[in-house]
């Protein structure tokens, strides 16, 4: 009976509705909680209203934190994003062609090679490259005779955040290669074909071809990645521990060292919070306007 | 932190809790069947250093003695840190515990409930009487975890301060004598300077800078200062003389070339290699670096001397025994730590390269332990011990690191970082004492 066969369809929900309940609904709903609470984490938590809020918009760490979160996205979304689509259209529809698919396969995980480093092992690697005094940068703009470009590249304000976005970008880059790459398999060759049979170039094939048909995938990857962004940690915690002052700090960070360094696990969870706060609208928007888009597209046809 | 792994991580902190409270009673069947003779152990001490050493030969004479087992768990120091609020307060708790001492460590726990007063066995086993009075400070808590006075919390065995390490062939290549005024350290240091070397190997990024920095406040300070800053006796005052001084001369240093101005990208490690390298002719950290330097230093000798003409020094009694509220063998674990404390095991601490507390110098073979330790006896006899400068809150390491940062790349004036850092002080004290 169908009404039947509905209720067992619940079932199999069970377990993956409890575990989603124990891993993230009750952290969260906690967390949340625990943002009107003054909580060291020992002895129950204080009720405080909204205590920790107001303290939050007034926090210019926090806001300088949520700039340099603008910087993250710009190094994990909107630089590899484009890279990511011009180098994957070229491995695609030139590089594959003139010099076959191994080529085009290897400088692919080549790209991708830094997504499957372990993350802080990477970024303690570049520490010691980016250090000012005997890091390897230095000494090889030194030896090709550069040394007006050496730098304090993690110690100075200056630098420190483009030097962690370029290595976002280096770390971010291979992600949407392999994605865009995948998708384009997806793209019929006879388009591209008849496109240049009618004499489109290659960038014009790039617009009309490439990034319209691969467009649900580009929103992926700018989503996914954006959360990313807004939420890095790992790098800024390895290279510059969010310094030379509060010059590379991020929220992540920020909460983290409220959690565990101050131990005011109230008003970590307060930051926390405003992350998740912001991912989730930023998600939401992204989402609605997908499906805009795509009503759009289908209306159009 | 990742959002999400900062739930997944509170997640595993609570799941993990509850699976504890709720396994605690009958899980630790191995404890549980000889609970009156097993002595559950964590600390976090390497095998081959000094405290390592001695604590695995106390382990042994305790063994002996009593008749009773010792249940040694190797943590780390970041382990222990970041997890003992959540372990003390469950019954898989050890008995005993090396733990890191200062009000926002023990001193949190022990407002918190979770470690047993010692005072008790203090009396008993007559600890009070052998460690000078600084060294008592970092082992006494209030109410409010503030150090210095109340209930016994822990006892510290060993100490460590900080002190001018010096490579004495680049002293004598460059004709430099060993400084016995601040004055005279400033000569030293231009005379390497002039020369193109930068004589103070620096850290800014973590804390050989912020040490440094709390000695010049140092040298111009009396013990009155040091309460009002450590143990909150006064108001201090960003604007005075002490730091005034020590930001100021931080600036004029660097701007003179004795501080290179890449110590903002440095961390600690790179400070102390470079020295053991010889591209530095002077260091200045703690004690925890001795041995290492005595290890790993080739090809040049290396000195050391307490910071010329001034009274104090950044220093404290090492990290503590505690004992948790959930022990289950207290007294035994009382009777582990009158063993450290003998005269046999302080020995074997002076003697690989660690600071016992009440040493003999007399009792240490090897030179340069000697002069380590006469250098930490003699600061202790002057009541110079003045803990470290990030002990007041639980976030000044990080703005004091911060704030010297700014000071070095110039994007902050001495008086706005005194203005900042004070500020960040004061909320950070009334953290603390609400």
């Amino acid at each position: 009976m169908p009404g039947q066969r509905r209720h067992t369809y619940w079932v199999y929900l069970v377990p993956g509705l409890a575990l989603l309940t124990l891993v993230v609904l009750v952290p969260l709903v906690w967390n949340v909680y625990l943002t009107f609470t003054s909580y060291r984490g020992i002895r129950p938590p204080e009720f405080v209203g909204l205590d920790n809020w107001v303290e939050l918009a007034g926090d210019t760490v926090f806001w300088t934190s949520f700039r340099n979160s603008v910087a993250m996205v710009v190094a994990m979304v909107v630089v590899p994003t484009g890279l990511g689509l011009v180098l994957a259209a070229m491995l695609f529809d030139l590089v594959g062609k003139k010099f076959g698919g191994r080529v085009a396969s290897f400088l692919r995980a080549t790209y991708y090679l830094p997504q499957i480093l372990p993350g802080v092992i990477a970024a303690i690697v570049i520490g010691w490259i980016l250090r000012p005094q005997n890091g390897a940068l230095n000494t090889v703009l030194g030896a090709v005779g550069l040394d007006a470009l050496q730098a304090n590249w993690l110690g100075d304000p200056r630098t420190a955040l483009p030097s962690i976005m370029v290595v976002l970008v280096w770390v971010q880059i291979g992600y949407p290669v392999v994605i865009f790459m995948a998708a384009l398999q997806r793209v019929d060759p006879e388009l591209y074909e008849a496109a240049e049979l009618d004499g489109a170039g290659w960038f014009q094939r790039f617009r009309a071809i490439t990034v319209s048909i691969i467009r649900p995938e580009i929103f992926v990857v700018v989503l996914t990645c954006a959360i990313a962004a807004l939420k890095v940690f790992g790098p800024v915690y390895a290279l510059t521990g969010g310094g030379p002052g509060t010059s590379t700090i991020v929220p992540a960070y920020y909460a983290y060292s409220e959690f565990f360094q101050s131990q005011q696990v109230g008003y970590g969870a307060t930051i926390a919070t405003a992350l998740t706060v912001v991912i989730a609208v930023l998600a939401v928007a992204f989402v609605l306007v997908q499906a805009r888009l795509e009503r759009a597209e289908e209306q159009g046809r | 932190m990742r959002n999400s792994r900062l739930q997944i991580g509170t997640t595993v902190l609570v799941v993990g809790a509850l699976a504890l409270a709720a396994c605690g009673g009958g899980g630790d069947d191995a404890a549980a069947g000889g609970e009156g003779d097993t002595l559950r152990l964590w600390h976090f001490e390497s095998d081959t250093s000094a405290m390592g050493i001695a604590w695995e030969e106390a382990i042994a004479t305790f063994e002996e003695e009593t008749g009773a087992t010792v249940e040694f768990e190797e943590r780390s120091f970041e382990q222990i840190r970041t997890t003992a609020s959540q372990v003390l307060n469950s019954d898989e708790a050890p008995d005993i515990l090396e733990y890191n001492k200062g009000n926002a460590t023990a001193g949190l726990l022990a407002s918190q409930g979770l470690l047993s007063p010692l005072d008790d066995a203090v009396e008993e086993y007559g600890w009070d009487s052998q460690l000078a009075p600084a060294l008592q400070t970092t082992a006494r808590y209030d109410e409010s975890g503030i150090m210095g006075s109340g209930s016994w919390y822990g006892v510290p065995n060993y100490g460590e301060f900080v002190e001018f390490y010096y490579n004495e062939d680049m002293f004598a290549e460059y004709g430099v004598e060993v400084p016995t005024s601040t004055e005279e350290l400033e000569v030293a240091m231009q005379t390497f300077a002039d020369a193109g070397v930068t004589p103070l190997a620096e850290a800014a990024s973590e804390y050989p800078l912020g040490q440094l920095w709390y000695q010049l406040a140092l040298s111009k300070a009396d013990r009155e200062w040091v309460d009002s800053y450590q143990l909150y006796a006064d108001d201090v005052d960003f604007t005075g003389e002490q730091i005034s001084y020590a930001t100021e001369t931080v600036k004029a240093w660097s701007d003179a070339g004795y501080i290179s101005s890449d110590a903002t990208g440095l961390a600690a490690e790179d400070a102390g290699v470079a020295f053991i390298d010889g591209e530095y002719p002077m260091f200045y950290s703690g004690s925890w670096w001795h041995n290492r330097f005595t290890t790993e230093i080739e090809g040049f000798e290396f000195g050391t001397f307490l910071y010329p003409g001034a009274e104090m020094s950044p220093g404290s009694a090492g990290n503590m025994w505690v004992i948790p509220v959930e022990a289950r063998n207290p007294e035994l674990a009382a009777q582990f730590i009158d063993i450290t404390m003998r005269p046999e095991i302080q020995a074997l601490i002076g003697n690989n390269g660690g600071v016992p507390v009440a040493a003999d110098p007399a009792d240490i073979e090897d030179e340069k332990s000697q002069e380590l330790i006469e250098n930490f006896n003699t600061l202790n006899e002057r009541d110079g011990l003045a803990f470290y400068p990030d002990w007041p809150t639980a976030t000044f390491y990080d703005d004091l690191n911060a704030g010297l940062q700014e000071l070095l790349n110039g994007t902050l004036t001495p008086a706005e970082v005194n203005e900042q850092l004070g500020q960040q002080y004061a909320d950070g004290v009334a953290d603390i004492t609400g």
